[in-house]
């Protein structure tokens, strides 16, 4: 038995991305699912399973009530954050392919920018009553407490092992950029920036500079799983789950895996594992993926983890344009969470649907097969998608 | 003064760093050489019944070959005595004086951590060299505002260095500690029974690390199974607190709570081979490197809460270069026998006057009690060759002291019996050597006089 082929994505539905969404979480999620379902020509009558972040404040039962779906059959909630994304879709895969649910939306709308930002030091999150509290009372009193710096950590680490440098994690947001510029749903649609632009920004916590770091967005993002054969009668070109992982590593923590022999995203090492032993295909055979980055340092770092380059390689991997449009592994087409929105990842799920129809903004020249990761530096997941291969006789 | 005005924190540093960049003093010899009639006193003073110190049939037939001097006499032997010769150009003195202008005019005594290179024999001449290590301040303490001060000694004879110690005093003004910016803004830690012995010794300014009672694994962050053996019976070391900058950040943005920014924030890696975050103190965000040696400091938020930061650490040149590989603990951790020790005013007089510490506190109540003591107290020789001894007195001669590091607190006075208490912790190889290291301490009524650890070689 295997998850590879069976089920599918049938549809995709957003709102727009702003600094202010001017409506409740609640609100902007019951929008997103209701496109997503027009976009595969499904009703929310037909919807029987509901997935989302176990950090979303919408419940599943409230989403289905706004939208008028009657019953529910399967509803989960993913833990650890932008972890959680990927894990949304293996989720509502499992339940399809088990036939436990027919048709699963998987959703995340939220108001970071106007409401709580994740990028302020969160006191909520160090006064937790679980071990997620009890974890972060080795780092939150002493002061580190911001995404930011948890991952600046690492990105020192890793300059310091491999002489990586502030430039070379500067071309990944170079190229997010790039890719936003040309993407009307992009926050920055029409603001690419340089690499002089990005080594001028502030220092955030050194060696992170601001243009390292993700935006803070209001939105929201829906995604449509159902089975494989039953998206190819549905409205869109369908893109075929091939490879569904979640991942945490040994000794793991959210955000401070600290205390590894050598500190490292080896949760995502694992989740890559998985994925090219359930698809079969290997990094070669991806056409464009789509790398959480919420900062830059990890984009690298996951380069790594995945297997297109060697430990300490992804410096040179990025370098001459080789992540851009044109360049031999496009990466963030949609302009990634730099560029066109942090939906904690779920809008990078979308991209690649996209890649897979045919219809990005950037798109990838016959592009078959795109990677999509969910967010680093916490227990994490990634996709395989592929485009409808069955039918169109693609191995 | 290059406009900077006297007294001010940038001429106190400016000074002590003219001060640090003379490097070690030349030689100082001490007066007499290793001697049979001084070992005799310190042992009698101090009650050590080793033999290979005093008998010399006993010695001939130990691993030593001959009569050795106890290793916590090593700066007996170039004490200044009762008459001192001042060199105002010497490192200490010279910093002690600076303060004392700047009106830092107590002291207190924090820390003396002494190395050993080898036992010293009968008749070889020592020298001693002093350096300044670091004046770190302005710092908000218990007892009040002030800057610690740190100095290595190393003792020569002839070429061969063969002891080394770091001690470090505070320079403070009474009772002048502001109070601290906005300690209701401190977030604190989530706390519950797995890991609230961390945050108890914090108060005590004790780094504790998880250790599994049953197969001696070191943890950091602590759990309540260990995820080694499986066995749910966590107990702790207190670890030295010496590690190296293994990862940092300099936090610029966003505010955080009761938190001045830059920050330097590091994620240190102890030499017992856990990790551990914490701000580093006392250093600029350009001055931060990995590998950096740093040592443990604390800062307290209140009576409940004490965090543990980092400062860089002035390490005790050792006289080799100490390869240190953990090879076990020793399970279930071995407690010393109790000692229960009257502290006598012959006690504390004998011991200061065997170990060449004329110092009026130590032996003359009227000047202690005018200088705002309660009465003359133990001086910090006599209780390193009393926590030598509590030491030896369990492992047995064929034990040899190489390290022996303490921290002061309360002082001991006349009539307050000190309770020593120790456990036999992690083993240790350095350079091919097998060690033990002994936790210890010795508190009275009024709290821990003496925290520490001894480090001895094992047969």
């Amino acid at each position: 038995m295997t998850i590879s082929g069976v089920a599918a994505i049938a549809g995709i539905g957003a709102t727009e991305f702003s600094k202010d969404s001017g409506r409740s979480e609640l609100q902007l999620t019951a929008e997103a699912v209701r496109s997503a379902l027009t976009d595969a020509g499904l009703a929310p009558q037909d919807v029987d399973g509901l997935v989302t972040f176990t950090m979303d404040t919408s419940s599943e039962i409230a989403v289905a009530r706004e939208l008028g779906i009657p019953e529910l059959r399967f509803f989960s909630q993913v833990n650890y954050g932008g972890g959680a994304a990927c894990g949304t879709v293996l989720h509502a895969a499992m339940a399809v392919a088990t036939g436990v649910a027919d048709v699963v939306v998987c959703y995340r709308g939220f108001n970071e920018r106007s409401g709580s930002r994740f990028g302020q030091f969160s006191v909520a999150a160090a006064r937790q009553v679980n071990t997620n509290g009890l974890d972060n009372a080795w780092t939150y009193p002493m002061g580190l407490g911001t995404p930011a710096a948890t991952v600046a950590m690492f990105a020192r680490r890793y300059m310091h092992l491999y002489g990586a440098t502030s430039e070379d994690f500067g071309r990944v947001a170079v190229a997010d950029r790039k890719h936003a510029a040309v993407n009307p749903d992009a926050w920055f649609h029409g603001k690419p920036i340089t690499l002089a632009d990005h080594q001028a920004s502030r220092m955030i916590v050194d060696p992170l500079h601001l243009l390292d770091c993700c935006q803070e967005s209001d939105g929201a993002v829906a995604l449509v799983v159902t089975s494989a054969e039953r998206a190819r009668d549905l409205a869109q070109p369908p893109a075929t789950i091939r490879a569904a992982a979640q991942g945490s590593g040994e000794d793991q923590f959210v955000m401070t895996s600290y205390y590894r022999d050598e500190i490292g995203l080896q949760e995502m090492g694992l989740v890559g594992r998985t994925l090219w032993a359930q698809s079969g295909l290997r990094p070669d055979d991806m056409d464009t993926a789509v790398l959480y980055d919420h900062f830059t340092p990890f984009v690298l770092m996951q380069l790594e983890e995945l297997g297109f380059c060697g430990a300490g390689e992804a410096p040179a991997f990025v370098a001459d344009g080789a992540i851009e449009l044109g360049g031999r592994l496009p990466l963030n087409t949609h302009g990634g969470q730099l560029g066109e929105a942090y939906i904690h990842g779920m809008n990078g799920i979308a991209e690649g649907v996209r890649q897979m129809r045919g219809t990005s903004y950037n798109q990838v020249p016959d592009a078959a097969h795109v990677l999509v990761t969910a967010g680093t530096g916490v227990p994490t997941s990634g996709l395989i998608l592929s485009r409808d291969w069955t039918r169109a006789g693609h191995p | 003064m290059n406009g900077v005005p006297a007294g001010s924190h940038d001429a106190i540093m400016e000074r002590a760093e003219q001060i640090m960049a003379l490097g070690e003093t030349a030689r100082r010899r001490g007066r007499d050489p290793v001697n049979q009639p001084m070992i005799n006193n310190w042992v009698e003073a101090i009650g050590d019944r080793i033999p290979f110190y005093v008998d010399p049939d006993a010695a001939a037939g130990s691993v030593h070959g001959g009569i050795v001097a106890p290793p916590a006499m090593a700066q007996v032997w170039t004490m200044g005595g009762l008459h001192p010769q001042r060199d105002p150009g010497e490192p200490l003195y010279a910093a002690m004086s600076l303060l004392d202008d700047a009106g830092f005019t107590s002291v207190l005594a924090t820390n003396c951590e002494q190395s050993y290179g080898r036992y010293l024999r009968l008749g070889e001449e020592l020298s001693v060299t002093t350096r300044l290590d670091s004046v770190i301040g302005p710092k908000r303490t218990a007892v009040g505002e002030g800057y610690f001060v740190t100095t290595t000694n190393t003792w020569y004879v002839g070429e061969e260095r063969v002891a080394s110690m770091l001690f470090r005093v505070l320079k403070f003004k009474p009772g002048a500690a502001p109070a601290a910016a906005s300690p209701a803004d401190a977030l604190r830690p989530q706390v519950n029974r797995d890991t609230e012995f961390i945050w108890a010794g914090a108060r005590k300014g004790e780094l504790r690390v998880q250790t599994c009672s049953v197969c001696g694994r070191l943890r950091h962050p602590p759990g309540p199974v260990c995820p080694r053996c499986g066995a749910a019976a966590p107990s702790y070391t207190v670890v030295s607190g010496r590690g190296s900058v293994f990862s940092y950040v300099v936090h610029h943005h966003p505010p955080l709570p009761g938190k001045e920014l830059p920050l330097v924030l590091a994620l240190v890696e102890l030499d017992e081979g856990v990790r551990m975050v914490g701000e580093l103190l006392d250093t600029a965000p350009d001055e931060v490197e990995i590998g950096q040696a740093v040592e443990v400091a604390w800062q307290p938020v209140d009576d409940d809460l004490t965090l543990p930061a980092w400062r860089p650490s002035p390490r005790v040149v050792e006289p080799d270069s100490r390869v240190v590989e953990l090879v076990e603990t020793t399970h279930p951790s071995v407690d010393l026998p109790p000692w229960e020790l009257p502290v006598t005013a012959t006690l504390i007089v004998s011991g200061a006057i065997a170990t060449r510490d004329f110092q009026d506190v130590h032996h003359d109540r009227d000047l202690a009690v005018e200088r705002g003591s309660q009465d003359i107290f133990l001086n910090i020789l006599t209780t390193t060759g009393l926590v030598q001894r509590f030491v030896t007195d369990w492992a047995g001669p064929a034990a040899l002291v190489r390290e022996i590091k303490i921290r002061l607190g309360a002082p001991a006075y006349p009539g307050d019996p000190l309770s020593f208490t120790g456990a036999a912790q992690e083993q240790v190889e350095v350079d091919g050597e097998r060690r033990q290291v002994v936790a210890i301490r010795g508190a009275n009524s009024r709290g821990d006089h003496v925290t520490g650890t001894v480090t001895i070689a094992v047969p």
